[in-house]
């Protein structure tokens, strides 16, 4: 009896494997999914370091509202505003969905700032992640494009005139600016093609650039590590000299299977 | 000296590798726990601000009645508008404000793009300037008060774009008078009902007249804009394609207005030859 229990629980066992061990043969994404998952972290990290992972959640719910109003909003001046009133009055929940992306907006780039903040403020930005703090930046400087091109799509007063002023200042710069106000507007001036053209740069150009970004930005925190606080007297690579390995009762860094066991 | 530093940077990363190696703890599922709580917080907080966005706006919540959190929706687009109030979204509203820090039009560029071009590039470069190894607050002082004043600047900056109150057009209307009498032109009727344009047509969003408007972003002072003895051609050409006749200027063209409208505005624009 018992051995065949166990052979059929191996039986199923291989057969929910099948296709786990066929996938990590052929891409290693199993093995890579691990790694990810059971990756160490210093046993100090604290809920300010929940920020970027936060801030990657705000985006995911500008990409999926932003997918859901592109089935329904029309980028043409005619039908723009109207789009939205259908959006906003008539389509199920479609409020929601719209206020989502409206107010979501705001929250993507207040988080950002606050992540950049705890990354300044905790010097996550020293060797050997320079790289990922310029990421950064470049992604913040995408974020707030994000929020310039998308203000102007429901095509009302506000938007109109806020972006025509947008524009003109952006033409002010030096050298490049003119070139930047005719890249923007599609033309010498804002006409017709100019909210097709932000449409564009909003839903494609741009969130295709930050969805890159923050594939290198995340390779980078995985591969470089998450820093400890620095105020943490335990931090990890703060010890006392290379050889002098500190005793295992230190706080901060805790092994796991110590708090498993009742604490 | 410089290649110590090198030596001691990878000394100390290469064990912070063998610290959290040997005694971190794995991210699944500690840190990712507390990511999680963190983002459900984000979403309900994304939700909560929808709902409020619909159900706090007048009447039967649709509409371009502004609720708690502004309109749903302005009125239309309309490029021929008399009256409008150029506004961005308030994450812009410390950028828009540093307008108005800056006299027009000798370093308004320095509003415009210097300085968040400067301070972008600062940013950007932080990593490169900031090279000691040493992270705990205590011992940056310098790194503290930077950040303390970029945020309280940029708090201030956008607390000033938030309050900061557009002029409404009946509220000037009713200044016209005085307007005339002051600067005066009370018996040139086509520029008083130029003045009368200029008070609805939302000039006063953006320009200082009289003592009056001039909130947003940094744009002259026309109290005294007919003492310079332009003309009227060029006051027409210059509101029909403001940056044709005035390089790099960021105000948008008002050849909606009409001809008719346009002669008036320049003929007031004209006859403002500054207080009496």
């Amino acid at each position: 009896m018992a051995t065949r229990r166990l052979t059929r629980q191996e039986q199923l066992q291989q057969t929910i494997m099948y296709p786990v061990d066929w996938l990590e043969e052929r891409s290693g994404l199993v093995g890579g999914l691990r790694y990810f998952l059971f990756r160490k972290v210093p046993g100090d990290i604290n809920w300010f370091q929940t920020l970027g992972s936060a801030t990657l959640t705000a985006f995911i719910v500008q990409a999926l509202t932003g997918s859901i109003l592109a089935m329904y909003y029309k980028p043409d001046p005619n039908s723009a505003y109207p789009s939205i009133q259908h959006i906003t009055n008539d389509v199920w929940a479609g409020w929601l969905v719209r206020g989502m992306h409206r107010w979501g907006a705001s929250v993507f780039i207040i988080l950002m700032f606050m992540h950049m903040g705890r990354v300044f403020l905790f010097g996550a930005y020293k060797y050997p992640r320079e790289l990922n703090w310029i990421l950064g930046v470049l992604l913040l400087a995408m974020g707030l494009g994000e929020g310039f091109t998308g203000y102007l799509l429901p095509w009302d007063q506000t938007a109109y005139w806020a972006t025509v002023v947008g524009i003109n200042i952006n033409g002010t710069a030096p050298f490049l600016g003119p070139f930047i106000a005719q890249f923007l507007q599609g033309g010498t001036a804002i006409n017709p093609d100019t909210l097709a053209r932000f449409y564009a740069i909003h839903m494609l150009m741009i969130p295709g650039a930050i969805f890159a970004l923050i594939g290198l930005h995340l390779y980078l925190v995985i591969r470089l590590g998450v820093t400890s606080p620095p105020w943490s007297k335990e931090a990890a690579g703060t010890g006392p000299s290379p050889n002098g390995r500190v005793t295992k009762t230190r706080r901060g860094l805790m092994r796991p299977g110590t708090r498993r066991n009742g604490r | 000296m410089a290649s110590d530093r090198i030596v001691e940077r990878r000394r100390v990363f290469q064990q912070y590798k063998e610290d959290v190696k040997e005694r971190g703890k794995p991210f699944y599922p500690y840190a990712m726990w507390h990511d999680t709580i963190m983002s459900l917080v984000v979403v309900c907080v994304i939700i909560g601000l929808a709902i409020v966005w619909k159900y706090s706006t007048p009447g039967n919540h649709i509409g371009t009645e502004p609720g708690w959190l502004g309109k749903l929706y302005d009125a239309p687009a309309d490029p021929g508008t008399i009256n409008f109030v150029p506004r961005p979204d308030w994450y812009f509203y410390f950028l828009f404000y540093l307008l108005r820090i800056f006299k027009w039009p000798e370093s308004v560029i320095l509003g415009t793009i210097g300085l968040p071009t400067l301070f972008l590039v600062l940013l950007l470069a932080v990593p490169f300037y900031d090279l000691r190894a040493e992270r705990r607050l205590g011992r940056r002082p310098v790194a503290i008060i930077a950040a303390i004043l970029v945020v309280l600047s940029m708090g201030i900056l956008t607390y000033k774009g938030a309050t900061a109150k557009e002029a409404l057009g009946s509220e000037l209307k009713a200044l016209v008078p005085k307007w005339a009498a002051d600067e005066g032109y009370t018996g040139n009727k086509q520029a008083v009902a130029g003045a009368n344009l200029f008070a609805v047509a939302g000039c006063a969003n953006c320009h200082t007249y009289n003592g009056a408007g001039g909130q947003y972003p940094g744009a002259p002072n026309l109290t005294a804009e007919g003492a310079k003895n332009k003309g009227i051609a060029f006051q027409i050409a210059h509101l029909k394609c403001p940056a044709c006749v005035n390089p790099g200027s960021p105000m948008p063209s008002f050849t909606g207005l009409g001809d008719a409208r346009l002669k008036s505005l320049a003929t007031f624009l004209e006859a403002s030859k500054g207080k009496k």
